[in-house]
């Protein structure tokens, strides 16, 4: 792993993601050909074709693409701390609690950065119900972390009901989506992309740390880690990456397992290599769900939370399976 | 927990407004309503006409909505605004409807964007719409925004009470240049509204439980619509105190307020399954006098002209119940 | 100067209400052998010295420096820690095992270098794992996965050794080699201190010993003044019998 170098594959992987952006773009209920969108971005085209393309199409990409960078980069940091690879942000629940801090934020008729904000506490509230208790006195066994995860998303989830239930009809349909995630509501790409940007560069000198975590947190005292400030300081970053995401689309499941596990499958497990090439390939694959979730059974849309479920469930059910 | 809210778009008959405001919980926002209803008190009646040639009328959301020239190529996003486009006398100017758009018939071959919940944008802007009728409380508030942000007017509608039935026909007809028979169809309704409201001024108050939906089991308040009907033929609501716009309920709080009638709506049409189930009740006085009666939900549960029908029809199943003193 | 000295040092053990408090010095070119039953406190005292938990009383120097005054980086320059337990996070091979030996030695933005990974090639061939570098952690045996703990804290390349029952799993040629390891650093002026079970190795390579008591007494001295067969019978509460080979003491325990 090390004298290896970072960059081929991470070349490879932003190819990967680039071609999956265009692709999206190029697909959709409207039938536009290659030529169309290539007329597009050398700035000619039809009006028609402009505004699919340039405000409908890209700005929602883009959007699933940080949006899924941000989920995947938030579950492979747990996974570290945790040293479990089922760690996810919305199997742990903590996009449960950025929904119930957003949803919290809305029916106070408070507006954006407000929302951004309770999202974050509600989701950095979870972290610490979910580490404090899974950790205990004991060790972090899978099947503890796990139920702990559950009963705190369940938790969540009721909470979710209960103010959706109770909340005025016209508040309802701006709402229903943090149930499951959707990328038909986002709006600007931007912020969630600074910040999947700014993380990844902020990670880039711990990425060494991260690995030494990843051997308990003794090991990393004894070679150098101060263990603490790390675990705070992924403590923040995971809560604000899922309440990111989750204020751009609600909440979407399994980014953050699946994503992880298939990159460690192929590039192993030097976080430095791990977590960027996460923000690639979250984004690629978020970015193709999107995209198969707003053409499959057009002009009716599904919730993109429903694709990546559907990948998710049978990669966690496998990876339950083989940690016994 | 994620999978315990169903959204309207699968329960087909409780698309209409009413219907999925219930089902969400929604009490009525007082705001929206009340801004509603103050702006059109403030403008007076012919809300719409205020500025006939330049062609703007205020919307729901008391906007001001100004086309330069009539719209040709409406997108209609809720079963509602669908019935009254085509009630406005525009029906062939829509170009794109949402799923279950089933009123009128033809409005049924006009393409479809999606559900009003998730509408697919592209679609919706292939169709090149010049005027888009939004749903207030039923259609994605930022899914509207980006509409209007592309350049395309967005009137949102959502009618609370009977003259904001007939202003909306006349507005949108207003909008589409159809005034001839939207001005024709909105006094039609406002006229048959109020002769069945002068005929019942004096009726007989008789107590009605009216029934939104079976599982769970919701009726509506006073503020709702229907209510508005029940009262207008001279029902009293048993639940119409109730704070909440489509309250859940259960059988015990109708035993215990021993409706004289029960109306139903239904899943379909020609449904009656609803009201056998208050049968194994049989001390109910409305069970013991066979006042259940079932009124299809499409004429009552959707603010359109088609109202004036369902009222009607409402009326004189509570004159059946009359009769049977 | 002492390497590491330990002043009026008092460990916190969990439901152990008082302990002697520890006052020695450990200077370069020492062998400490530390001694006791189970639970006497070995582990909590290595890991008290090397900063991962505080003491109830008293201080550690490392260098004549307070132990709590150093950052952990510095720390882990000056000293390593063989880990009894290991947990075994992700998978990953035995040449990256070792490189995080380098850790403390390399900057946030700094890869691992060429000679970083000729000193972890070297120690994974001086434990006898060079051949398994390409292996998961997860594949090899109890026995080379100590080796493989011992040649991480080799490339750690640390002044102080503190070592929790290094000899664990191995076989007896190779707890020699690394007896013999850990003596060569000593005698290349490093300071070792390590948990045993084995009173036989101890007495065969420490100059030092420290012995436990379960009660939190304690003990300490040079090795002949320490080795008295009473004195490890009450230790352990085993009778032992002792014979000489080759000029030193043997101890067999009996019934």
């Amino acid at each position: 792993m090390p004298r290896r170098s970072l960059w081929p594959p991470l070349a490879a992987l932003a190819l990967v993601g680039l071609a999956a952006l265009l692709f999206s773009v190029t697909v959709g209920s409207a039938a536009l050909s290659l030529a169309d969108v290539w007329a597009v971005v050398r700035g000619e085209g039809s009006p028609l074709a402009r505004t699919l393309i340039l405000e409908l199409r890209v700005p929602r990409s883009l959007a699933a693409f940080a949006v899924g960078g941000l989920l995947a980069v938030a579950g492979a940091l747990m996974q570290v701390l945790l040293r479990n690879p089922l760690a996810d942000p919305y199997v742990l629940g903590l996009s449960g609690g950025a929904s119930v801090g957003a949803l919290a934020a809305m029916l106070a008729g408070l507006g954006g950065a407000v929302i951004t904000g309770s999202a974050f506490a509600g989701a950095f509230l979870s972290t610490l119900l979910v580490f404090g208790l899974a950790h205990g006195t004991g060790s972090w066994t899978p099947s503890r972390l796990l139920l702990t995860g559950v009963v705190v998303a369940a938790g969540w989830g009721a909470v979710i009901t209960l103010m959706l239930a109770l909340s005025p009809a016209e508040r309802l349909p701006g709402m229903l989506y943090w149930l499951m995630g959707d990328l038909s509501y986002s709006r600007t790409p931007w912020p969630p992309l600074a910040l999947l940007l700014l993380i990844c560069l902020l990670l880039m000198p711990l990425g060494r740390s991260l690995n030494v975590m990843a051997r308990g947190p003794l090991q990393a005292a004894a070679l150098g880690v101060n263990v603490r400030p790390l675990e705070w300081t992924i403590y923040l970053v995971a809560s604000a990456l899922t309440a990111m995401a989750v204020t751009t689309a609600g909440s979407i499941g399994f980014v953050g397992l699946v994503v992880p596990h298939m990159l460690r499958l192929v590039l192993g497990n030097d976080q430095r290599l791990i977590l960027p090439a996460c923000a690639l390939a979250g984004g690629t694959l978020l970015v193709l769900a999107d995209t198969l979730a707003r053409t499959l059974i057009a002009p009716e849309q599904l919730p993109v939370g429903v694709i990546t479920a559907l990948l998710g469930v049978p990669t966690f059910l496998y990876l339950l399976y083989r940690s016994r | 927990m994620v999978m315990t809210i169903s959204t309207p778009a699968e329960r087909p008959s409780s698309v209409s407004i009413s219907a999925s405001n219930g089902r969400f919980g929604g009490a009525l926002g007082p705001a929206v309503f009340s801004g509603a209803s103050l702006a059109l008190a403030l403008l007076g009646p012919g809300v719409g006409e205020a500025r006939a040639e330049a062609l703007c009328a205020t919307d729901d959301r008391s906007r001001e909505i100004c086309l330069e020239a009539p719209a040709t190529r409406i997108a209609a996003l809720s079963p509602g605004a669908t019935e009254l486009v085509y009630a406005a006398g525009a029906g062939e100017k829509v170009v794109a409807v949402v799923a279950y758009s089933d009123y009128p018939p033809e409005a049924q071959e006009v393409q479809s964007v999606g559900s009003h919940t998730r509408m697919d944008l592209e679609a919706l802007v292939t169709l090149n719409p010049d005027l888009v009728i939004g749903w207030m409380t039923g259609n994605p508030p930022e899914q509207l925004e980006t509409i209007e942000a592309l350049g395309i007017p967005v009137f949102y509608i959502e009618p609370r009470d009977f003259e904001s039935v007939s202003s909306a026909v006349e507005r949108l007809a207003l909008l589409a240049d159809t005034r001839e028979e939207g001005d024709r169809v909105a006094a039609e309704f406002r006229d048959g509204m109020a002769a069945l409201a002068g005929r019942y001024a004096d009726a007989e108050p008789i107590s009605v439980f009216y029934q939104v939906w079976d599982e769970p089991l919701m009726t509506i308040n006073d503020e709702h619509l229907i209510g508005k009907v029940l009262t207008l033929c001279g029902g009293v609501n048993v639940f119409g105190e109730l704070s909440r716009l489509v309250p859940r309920i259960d059988d015990e709080s109708v035993l215990a307020a021993d409706p004289e009638a029960i109306l139903a709506g239904g899943m379909g049409e020609e449904n009656r399954q609803w009201l056998t189930h208050w049968e194994q009740y049989p001390g109910l006085t409305a069970v013991a006098q066979d006042n259940l009666y079932f009124v299809p939900p499409s004429l009552i549960q959707r603010p359109t002209p088609r109202l004036l029908e369902g009222s009607r029809l409402f009326c004189e199943k509570l004159d059946r119940a009359r009769d049977k003193r | 100067m002492s390497r590491l000295e330990i002043r009026e040092l008092v460990i916190d053990v969990p439901e152990r209400r008082s302990g002697q408090a520890l006052s020695l010095s450990i200077e370069p070119g020492q062998v400490w052998g530390v001694l006791g039953p189970n639970g006497a406190g070995k582990t909590t005292l290595l890991h008290t010295l090397a900063g991962l938990r505080a003491p109830r009383a008293g201080q550690v120097l490392v260098d004549g420096r307070p132990l709590a005054a150093l950052g952990r980086r510095q720390v882990a320059r000056t000293l390593g820690l063989v880990f009894q337990d290991r947990q075994d996070g992700f998978p990953a091979t035995v040449r990256e095992t070792a490189l995080i030996g380098r850790h403390p030695w390399l900057s946030a933005w700094q890869m691992e270098g060429g000679e970083d990974l000729q000193l972890a090639e070297a120690a994974l061939a001086r434990l006898d794992v060079d051949h398994l570098a390409e292996r998961l952690v997860s594949t090899l045996s109890g026995g080379e996965r100590q080796r493989l703990a011992i040649a991480t804290v080799l490339t750690q390349a640390p002044q102080i050794w503190l070592a929790d029952e290094p000899t664990n799993h191995l076989d007896l040629h190779h707890q020699t080699a690394v007896m013999a390891l850990l003596a060569e650093q000593a005698a290349e002026g490093r300071a070792v201190m390590m948990c045993l079970h084995d009173l036989n190795l101890a007495a065969r390579w420490c100059d030092h010993l420290l012995l436990l008591y379960p009660d939190g007494e304690a003990c300490w001295g040079p090795r002949d003044a320490m080795l008295v067969p009473a004195a490890l019978e009450a230790l352990y509460g085993q009778r032992l019998a002792t014979a000489e080979i080759d000029g030193a003491p043997v101890f067999v325990p009996v019934r």
